[in-house]
């Protein structure tokens, strides 16, 4: 009796679980994998795996905060690849390694707080304004690059992207410990409770004396900066700062991050999420590649795995009337 | 009453009846066992107080509130109808027409006429010239003078809610349903309304009128019903009732125990307020509220009458800091000078305020009724920045206990709520806080009655504790029985004041307008 009820509990505790049907995806991914290449168990492959998920991953924890609070930040490819190559560009100069890393954070915190700004003062809608910081983004590049990637760069940078942490690479580990502080902002501080509060009703949440303009600026700075590090991290780990860094980003995080069961309304999500979305997202392209299935195919067949995983929870939700 | 009643008449000549409607939701019972019958060609109406079951009732007439969700049948000349969408409901003939206006603003008249029928040529494009046509003719029937080409958003208000009639008038209905369409029109253009509606007979569109204004009922309606409390009560024949015998059904035997008035002792100023002054919206140069001064008392329950567009929403807006934009004038709470200040700085001096539109601006629907309670009252629950997860729990506890809020469980998110239990996370909230001083507007609009006795007790029990209170309410009998003093706001300024116990319907009306 007792058990049985135990039983029914843990069935209600998955089935209330928001993240059940792309959980189920990725894990038929997996085994679907595991049968036809085994490649896809070596070290190798899943270190790769983890790696470019980690990419997408650490500019999702920010993005699901803008996206909680009921914004939108389709900036994040662009800033990325500007932040890396004035970092690059910086240290290929002589500046110490340090330095440039800062130029290329700083430069993410100042298109965030133009974002911000932006969004809040002049009212302009989020989707507006980060696409017009996307384009501004993509102009700088090729000014500043006139097109060509910036390399070698110096052995300090490499190591940055390079390197390793007990074997595993530091962009995993990096990715890692901002996932724990996010997750961990956003559910045990009172500064993840205004993020909620705001996404789930601006109007409320500023007369309950949240303070909404400065919460709502600093998600944005919060996701370029993120963007900022990410392309940092890949220039050292390609040893050069390609103008086309990222390009494309902008989508495959937030979709990464929708997929995880934020909400694009806001006022809900979580990190946990996120990571599964990441994951989902590199691991279809990583699945598609090892079967050998022709890259013309790929593209299409994402799209219809994106859509059932995302389906099977929003029915699901419908279903048990959770929102 | 009940059974009998319903079977033993005649169903050929109703061309609408609703049988043994019972609605329950979590915890309340909005509808009882109610019958109404609405004959051809005639004007029903139904009158009851806010939360008497005339608005859920509306809701399963028009199908929003589907079928599977009520017990009971709707029969639409004599057949029986199952509505599980607006859409079906439209199908079978009604009509709805309620108080907030549903045009597309951007349209054109014509458009907003004939919205999913347009009529189109042999070309399958849309055949303007007939929808003018017609057009003319609907706006005509309703005494509208506009071009049909014009766009809605350029008419008045008035204007809107005719052409919403013609609107339904096109698509030929068998019933027209009106919820309270007066309640944005000036008296004129509600006398316009109402001869409207009383020709409508002889185009044979039988009508559901439902209202709590007996003086339009008593205009226009051939038979008259009164729901409380989710019951029927009682319906009258044209000229059978006086609206003393109405307002007593309406009202019923609650009166004594719906307003649960302390007697408190009211003490020292802690509000005052000098010269102040909000601008109008809309007309540059105008204020909505026109230098008006008023002082409260700890302990006291201010309550703030007047008509729709007199201002009342915008004083407590303006004083709460919600609205600053041109705001001007002295406040002075606790002594201390507070205009000029932020909303923050506001709320954090001890002004809470529950307002008018709990679903735009009081709660969180998505959030759970623990996080609603908090969120106004984060810095109790944090220590360096970091929630506590006990303290929290136990704060939201104290009040979804002492509150009695009707849910399963902390956890349950707001939209799950009934209207008065959503009301009371609301005060929840607020009572968590800091607060010295609390404005409610309309703090009882869309509720039940007995969760408005809970929200009136809590409010005598905040007066009990020393805060002073402002209450903005249309409801009169509930300022009446519940506020030590009445000020009246017309046309920005307050035209008279009475204290609770000489105050009367008739002297306050007579005043705001």
């Amino acid at each position: 009796m007792e058990q049985k009820k135990e039983k029914k509990r843990i069935w209600q505790a998955m089935e209330r679980f928001d993240q059940l049907g792309i959980t189920i995806v990725l894990a038929a991914l997996v085994i679907m994998a595991s049968f036809t290449n085994p490649t896809f168990y070596s070290a190798g492959n899943i270190i790769n795996v983890l790696r470019s998920a980690s990419f997408v991953f650490i500019i999702g924890i920010a993005i699901t905060f803008v996206l909680i609070t009921g914004g939108l930040d389709l900036s994040v490819g662009r800033v990325m690849a500007m932040a890396g190559i004035l970092s690059a560009m910086a240290a290929k100069s002589g500046v110490p390694v340090a330095v440039s890393i800062l130029t290329g954070l700083v430069f993410g915190l100042a298109a965030g707080l133009i974002n911000g700004l932006l969004v809040v003062k002049l009212h302009i809608p989020a989707l507006i304004v980060t696409l017009g910081m996307m384009y501004i983004c993509d102009g700088l590049i090729l000014i500043v690059t006139m097109g060509s990637p910036v390399y070698p760069l110096p052995d300090s940078f490499k190591k940055l992207g390079q390197g390793t942490v007990f074997g595993i690479p530091n962009i995993i580990m990096i990715s890692l410990a901002l996932a724990l502080i996010g997750a961990f902002v956003l559910k045990n501080t009172k500064y993840g409770r205004q993020v909620y509060a705001i996404g789930g009703n601006r109007e409320t949440a500023r007369l309950a004396g949240i303070p909404v303009d400065a919460t709502q600026v600093s998600v944005y700075v919060l996701s370029a900066a993120s963007a900022a590090l990410a392309g940092i991290l890949m220039a050292g780990r390609l040893n050069s700062a390609q103008p086309g860094a990222g390009n494309g980003y902008e989508m495959t995080v937030v979709a990464a991050v929708i997929i995880g069961g934020t909400s694009m309304f806001g006022g809900a999500g979580s990190i946990l999420g996120t990571l599964l979305g990441s994951l989902l997202m590199t691991v279809i392209e990583n699945v598609l590649l090892l079967m050998k299935i022709s890259a013309y195919w790929q593209s299409l067949v994402i799209g219809i795995i994106i859509i059932f995983a995302v389906g099977l929870d929003q029915y699901r939700r419908t279903k048990y009337g959770l929102g | 009453m009940g059974w009998g009643k319903c079977m033993s008449e005649n169903s050929s000549v109703y061309v609408l009846e609703m049988r043994h409607m019972t609605r329950r939701f979590t915890g309340v019972t909005a509808l009882q066992d109610v019958c109404i019958h609405l004959k051809k060609d005639e004007v029903l109406a139904i009158c009851g107080e806010n939360g008497a079951g005339k608005s859920t009732l509306m809701k399963i007439l028009s199908g929003s509130d589907g079928w599977g969700n009520y017990e009971g049948e709707i029969l639409v000349e004599g057949k029986v109808c199952r509505f599980h969408s607006t859409r079906d409901a439209e199908a079978a003939g009604i009509e709805m027409i309620y108080q907030e206006i549903s045009l597309h603003l951007e349209l054109s008249v014509g458009e907003n006429l004939f919205l999913g029928h347009l009529p189109v040529t042999r070309l399958g494009t849309v055949d303007w010239k007939k929808v003018h046509e017609i057009s003319r003719e609907y706006l005509e029937a309703v005494g509208l003078e506009v071009d049909p080409r014009q766009k809605v958003k350029t008419l008045s208000t008035s204007q809107q809610q005719l052409l919403a009639i013609a609107r339904a008038l096109a698509r030929k209905p068998q019933v027209l349903v009106l919820d309270e369409p007066t309640s944005a029109l000036t008296q004129t253009e509600a006398d316009n309304l109402l001869r409207l509606i009383r020709n409508l007979k002889e185009k044979h569109v039988s009508c559901l009128y439902i209202s709590h204004k007996l003086d339009e009922v008593f205009a226009i309606a051939d038979r008259i019903c009164v729901l409380r409390d989710g019951r029927h009560i009682s319906t009258y024949g044209a000229g059978e009732a006086s609206p003393r015998q109405l307002i007593e059904d309406m009202v019923g035997r609650k009166m004594e125990i719906l307003y649960p008035k302390q007697e408190v002792e009211i003490g020292g100023e802690i509000l005052r307020v000098e010269d102040f002054c909000v601008p109008h919206p809309y007309r540059r140069g105008h204020n909505i509220v026109d230098h008006v001064d008023f002082v409260l008392r700890r302990g006291e329950i201010l309550g703030i009458a007047g008509l729709v567009g007199a201002g009342r929403s915008e004083l407590l807006n303006a004083l709460s800091g919600a609205e600053t934009r041109g705001v001007s004038g002295r406040v002075w709470l606790e002594g201390k000078r507070i205009d000029g200040s932020s909303l923050r700085e506001i709320k954090e001096a001890g002004i809470g305020y529950v307002t008018e539109d709990r679903k735009k601006n009081g709660f969180i629907a998505g959030a759970s009724i623990r996080e609603n309670i908090v969120v106004a009252s984060l810095d109790k629950i944090t220590d360096r920045g970091l929630i506590s997860r006990r303290s929290e729990k136990e704060y939201a506890g104290k009040y979804f206990e002492g509150l009695a809020i009707k849910a399963p469980d902390m956890e349950t998110p707001l939209f799950r709520l009934s209207g008065g239990n959503q009301q009371k996370v609301v005060l929840a909230k607020w009572m968590m806080t800091d607060r010295k001083v609390m404005f409610f507007d309309e703090p009882t609009r869309g509720i039940d009655v007995g969760a408005k006795a809970e929200i009136y007790r809590l409010m005598s029990r905040m007066a009990a504790e020393g805060l002073g209170i402002i209450m903005v309410s249309s409801e009169m009998p509930e300022l009446i029985a519940l506020c030590d003093r009445i000020l009246v706001l017309a046309r920005g300024r307050f035209t008279a004041e009475f204290s609770g116990d000489e105050a009367s319907q008739e002297k306050i009306m007579a005043a705001a307008t």
